[in-house]
């Protein structure tokens, strides 16, 4: 196994990961809690996407969703999809799980969108996916979100749009959904394809086992290799990814580890199996400031040999500055803007982001810190008004009544979005209210 | 960044196996297997007599859950008709084996058929085929067994040869042996004694072979922990683990300590009760009419020969008659501990009623560990529904009487004759129904620390990179509630210890002849006040302090695993009560 360039580089503009409308709620005894509500945002291969938010907005929850780490009582709403695009995948599930696969071309006849959407069961609209109408919405989304029932069984994950699924070779497209796969199917995607990198080094790695035992139970797990030569790749990948004397490491427990090479030796344990995107979960909230540099500086590196797509959460906006190409900013459970880093950073949109930008020490002139008043409320109910509207320093009366919905705040098309009854400025503050109210009451999301 | 090849060449550490590692330095290595040799020779007849009885359990086992099919067929053909019977017999016995199968796989012995066959099957398919394959395999060959008569010699040899090694166990050499030093005897009129070893006197005869028990013993474990110590010293590859801290804490536990050394002095004189008692416990005990026993007539000044039961019927220490503690009686034997109300050594009657208690203890805490073990593994690892239907059946079995529950299985299965109620006289029926009645408890007790760590991250962490949920809670979370289960399971057999002899005072659980110190006590609360207090105070005592040993030994073990005691942060503590 060699760390050189994959030769997987896509060249297409097809993002790796696809979320629409990820809905994830708590159902306990007391309350319900929609932690995430409806967020909507891709990662392309090759790019590292940011998100952002206080503590309690739902960015570790979304981590998790993806993973299908969420333990009861909470769970994945129908309705939501994530669909993992990477076609070598796809063409391996086909092969792999043919009894999961479904050929969407072969039972698309059958698909009578009216029927689907008048159907009862159905929770979502034509505009929560993005159209205007039912006749518009493809076959595809409809399964990915987790309905049609009676053309596809609940166990089917793994969906051809382009291609015979008899022959994967000739897969050119599909997707594999990842709110709908299970077992075996979701255990190799777990690690093989998408790993996760934890906040807390010292608890993400098992103290009685040595740091080697670890890495090579990943790697036995993901490609098969085991005894002495498992232990000179996980001794490869320790010294990959920065670690002194990885020989001797890697007979060493995690506590004879400092911070920082604890932290390095998750990545290079989620880096095991060769996975396509890495989720980082708040990785360097535990280090000290020079360590995090020293790590931000491994992930762009891997980053780059690999072509590896990355999700890094945070609530450390320098952090973001540094690594990010995009950013989604949290609040709340839903995504309040999105941009590319840069245009983030020079121009923010939504007052939220305004604040956060604000609240950086060093970046603003005077004594006093300016903070955003209050505390990120817990989201019981769907959101029919704007759940930032009480702490929001630029609010009016309507932002109590309407929901805003993500509306692009340029001119280039899906780059730059708000979701902020401010705009789209052109219009002015009451055909913007109109625009907005209008899109929320037809379920339009996005 | 710097590429890897460095590391294939001219790099000193070598990943080595243990082997290697002794053959590197082996001198320590072979001491310590000579003295282990040296004590496995020494009683070497014991230890295949022990192996015997243990096969001979399995077999009893193995006995049992074979008659399950032609029981199921019995009822189904009593009411269905004798096809159908058959047909559920044989149905049965397959899911039988099948299940046995699916455990060796689990357990990790492969067996790898479907390979050969096709392998481009996914795993999942090959297993099932395999597994298939080697259940037909099996009920082929069971079935060629069962239906011819080769079956029947089969077990006709399996018996020959289990009753030839027997005799091989009581020829081969064991120094704490009857054989050796024998310490029964009788008289000889100018005042020696005849047939004890080397002349000595009966006491002092039993003395010495105690003795020899005792030594051996403290020396077996001393060199079991010396081969600890040298693994740790040469052979093993890490400088330091986290068990080391827990022993460590252990040793400075002195009331630890206290509970280790009356637990195993329990163990010992269990392990060791045919060369502990003075007296065989087959003749004293078992079958007192069938051997005879030689004394010296004080009147006649003649040798006389009696049974035992009539010597027994003569040495009662029932309030008028005593033979205490440290005497003879009247037939030139020997009682360290005086004779029971019935006329049966007190030594010897302790001893094997050690081994009794011991061994109902053991299974019933074993079983009741695994259910629950396993049980609030599941439980932290899926939460939900497996939670609460646990929750459910441990919340009924514990409102279930666990007196009455005993009392009403010891009359139907003493009456039926069912071979459940064969072992130990009710013993192991009894251990079956602490099992079943104590794994609720037991349960509840480590339900909690396995919620902590089904949290932990490295659970999830071991999820997030595909582990199977079956390897997850073997790996990352069994050894955590390793520590606790070893100090309730510790406490609790106490509790079974105390519960077994309460039952037998009461009459209850196990029947005659069986030894149990319950009965002792119950033959001799009458004559506490008389000169034959030994009777009842001496098994009172034994329990006591037995009881105290195994509670002060799991306190001993909580305070070494324990978070408060050395260590700071729960993962490391954690840590010091599994792995290492």
């Amino acid at each position: 196994m060699s760390l050189e360039m994959t030769e997987q580089r896509s060249g297409s503009d097809e993002p790796i990961i696809d979320i629409r409308n990820l809905q994830t709620a708590f159902f306990t005894e007391k309350e319900t809690i929609r932690a995430v509500d409806g967020i909507s945002f891709d990662i392309h291969p090759g790019e590292t996407v940011g998100i952002v938010g206080e503590s309690g907005s739902g960015k570790s929850v979304t981590a998790r969703s993806l993973m299908g780490l969420v333990d009861s009582p909470g769970r994945v709403l129908d309705g939501s999809s994530v669909r993992f695009n990477h076609l070598e995948t796809v063409r391996e599930y086909a092969d792999r799980f043919s009894g999961q696969t479904v050929d969407l071309q072969a039972i698309e006849n059958q698909y009578d969108p009216a029927a689907v959407f008048d159907s009862p069961d159905i929770d979502i609209t034509p505009q929560t996916l993005g159209y205007r109408e039912a006749g518009e919405v493809p076959l595809a989304d409809v399964v990915a979100a987790g309905y049609g029932d009676e053309l596809v069984d609940e166990s089917d994950c793994v969906f051809i749009s382009e291609g015979d699924p008899a022959k994967p070779e000739s897969i050119e497209e599909g997707f594999i959904e990842l709110t709908r796969v299970s077992g075996k199917a979701q255990r190799l995607i777990r690690g093989g394809r998408i790993a996760m990198v934890f906040q807390d080094p010292l608890t993400s790695l098992n103290p009685v086992y040595t740091v080697g035992n670890q890495i090579k139970e990943a790697l036995r797990l993901h490609q098969g290799i085991r005894g002495s030569e498992a232990t000179k790749e996980a001794a490869r990948l320790l010294d990959a990814v920065g670690i002194p004397d990885a020989r001797r490491r890697v007979g060493e427990y995690p506590h004879q580890f400092s911070g920082g090479m604890r932290q390095r030796a998750v990545i290079a344990m989620a880096l095991a199996c060769e996975p396509e995107l890495l989720i980082c979960d708040e990785p360097t909230t535990a280090l000290d400031v020079t360590i995090q540099a020293q790590i931000l500086d491994l992930l762009a590196e891997i980053q780059e040999e690999r072509d590896l797509a990355i999700m890094f959460i945070t609530h450390d906006m320098g952090v973001i500055a540094e690594i990010s190409d995009r950013v989604n900013v949290m609040y709340a459970g839903e995504i309040v803007e999105s941009a590319p880093v840069e245009p983030l950073f020079a121009d923010p949109k939504h007052p939220y982001t305004e604040g956060l930008l604000q609240s950086i020490p060093g970046r603003q002139s005077g004594d006093r810190l300016t903070t955003i008043e209050g505390t990120v409320p817990t989201p019981n109910e769907p959101a029919t008004y704007c759940r930032f509207a009480p702490r929001c320093p630029k609010a009016f009366d309507e932002c109590e009544a309407v929901h805003p919905v993500s509306v692009q705040v340029d001119e280039k098309e899906g780059d730059h979005t708000a979701a902020c009854l401010l705009y789209p400025e052109e219009m002015g503050t009451r055909d913007a209210v109109a625009y907005h109210s209008e899109r929320a009451t037809r379920g339009d999301e996005q | 960044m710097k590429t890897a090849e460095y590391l294939d060449d001219g790099d000193e550490y070598q990943e080595q196996t243990l082997r290697e590692r002794i053959k590197e330095n082996p001198r320590a290595a072979k001491i310590w297997f000579a003295g282990f040799a040296v004590l496995v020779i020494l009683e070497f007849g014991r230890i295949l007599a022990g192996l015997l009885s243990l096969i001979s359990a399995v077999i009893f086992l193995v006995d049992g859950t074979a008659s399950l099919p032609s029981w199921v067929g019995g009822n189904v053909a009593g009411t269905l008709g004798t096809i159908p019977g058959v047909f559920a017999e044989v149905l049965v016995g397959l899911a039988m084996l099948y299940g046995v199968v699916t455990l060796l796989t689990l357990v990790g012995i492969r067996f790898n058929l479907a390979e050969r066959y096709d392998p481009e099957m996914s795993r999942s398919k090959k297993q099932t085929v395999d597994r298939a394959a080697v259940t037909l395999l099996l009920s082929i060959v069971g079935g060629v067994l069962v239906v011819t008569p080769a079956g029947g010699i089969l077990r006709t040899e399996l018996t020959i040869g289990l009753v030839v090694l027997d005799s091989l166990s009581s020829a081969l050499p064991t120094i704490t042996s009857r054989e050796l030093i024998p310490n029964q005897g009788h008289q000889t009129p100018d005042g020696g004694w005849s047939g004890t070893f080397l002349g000595l006197s009966p006491a002092q005869a039993w003395l010495l072979r105690f003795s020899i028990v005792i030594v051996y013993a403290v020396v077996a474990l001393f060199w079991l922990w010396k081969g600890y110590t040298i693994y740790r010293e040469h052979y093993r590859e890490a400088d330091w683990t986290p068990r080391d801290d827990t022993i460590r804490r252990f040793r400075q536990n002195y009331w630890g300590i206290f509970g280790f050394i009356v637990v195993f002095l329990f163990v010992v004189l269990a392990a060791w009760a045919p060369a502990v008692s003075p007296e065989p416990a087959e003749d004293n005990i078992f079958e007192p009419y069938g051997e005879e026993t030689q004394f010296l007539n004080e009147e006649t000044g003649e040798v006389e020969s009696v049974s035992i039961g009539n010597a027994n019927l003569n040495s009662r220490s029932d309030g008028q008659n005593t033979v205490g503690p440290n005497s003879y009686d009247d037939f030139d034997r020997y009682h360290p501990l005086g004779t029971t109300d019935r006329g049966q050594d007190m030594m010897t009657h302790l001893a094997y009623g050690a081994r009794t208690s011991l061994i109902i203890g053991l299974t019933a805490i074993g079983l009741a560990g695994m259910i629950a073990v396993f049980l609030s593994l599941l439980t932290a690892y899926y939460k939900g529904i497996v939670d609460i239907a646990t929750i459910l059946a441990s919340d009924t079995i514990i409102s279930i009487p666990a007196l009455l529950l005993i009392m009403m299985l010891s009359v139907i299965f003493n009456d039926s004759g069912h071979f459940l109620a064969e072992p130990m006289d009710g013993g192991f029926l009894l251990a079956l129904t602490f099992a079943f009645v104590y794994w609720p408890g037991l349960w509840r007790s480590i339900r909690g620390p396995s919620l902590q760590v089904a949290e932990q991250e490295w659970v999830d962490a071991a999820k997030s990179y595909g582990q199977s949920p079956m390897q997850t809670m073997r790996k990352h979370m069994a050894p955590y509630i390793a520590g606790y289960i070893m100090i309730y399971a510790s406490l609790l057999l106490g509790g079974v210890i105390i519960f077994t002899a309460a039952l037998t005072f009461l009459g209850l659980g196990i029947n005659p002849p069986t030894p149990e110190w319950g009965r002792l006590i119950d033959s001799g609360q009458d004559y506490i006040p008389t000169s034959s207090w030994h009777v009842a105070t001496i098994p009172g005592l034994a329990i006591v302090f037995v009881v105290t040993g195994l509670n002060a030994l799991g306190d001993g073990i909580r305070d070494a695993i324990d978070p408060e005691a050395d260590v700071g942060d729960d993962a490391g503590a954690a840590a010091a009560g599994g792995g290492g």
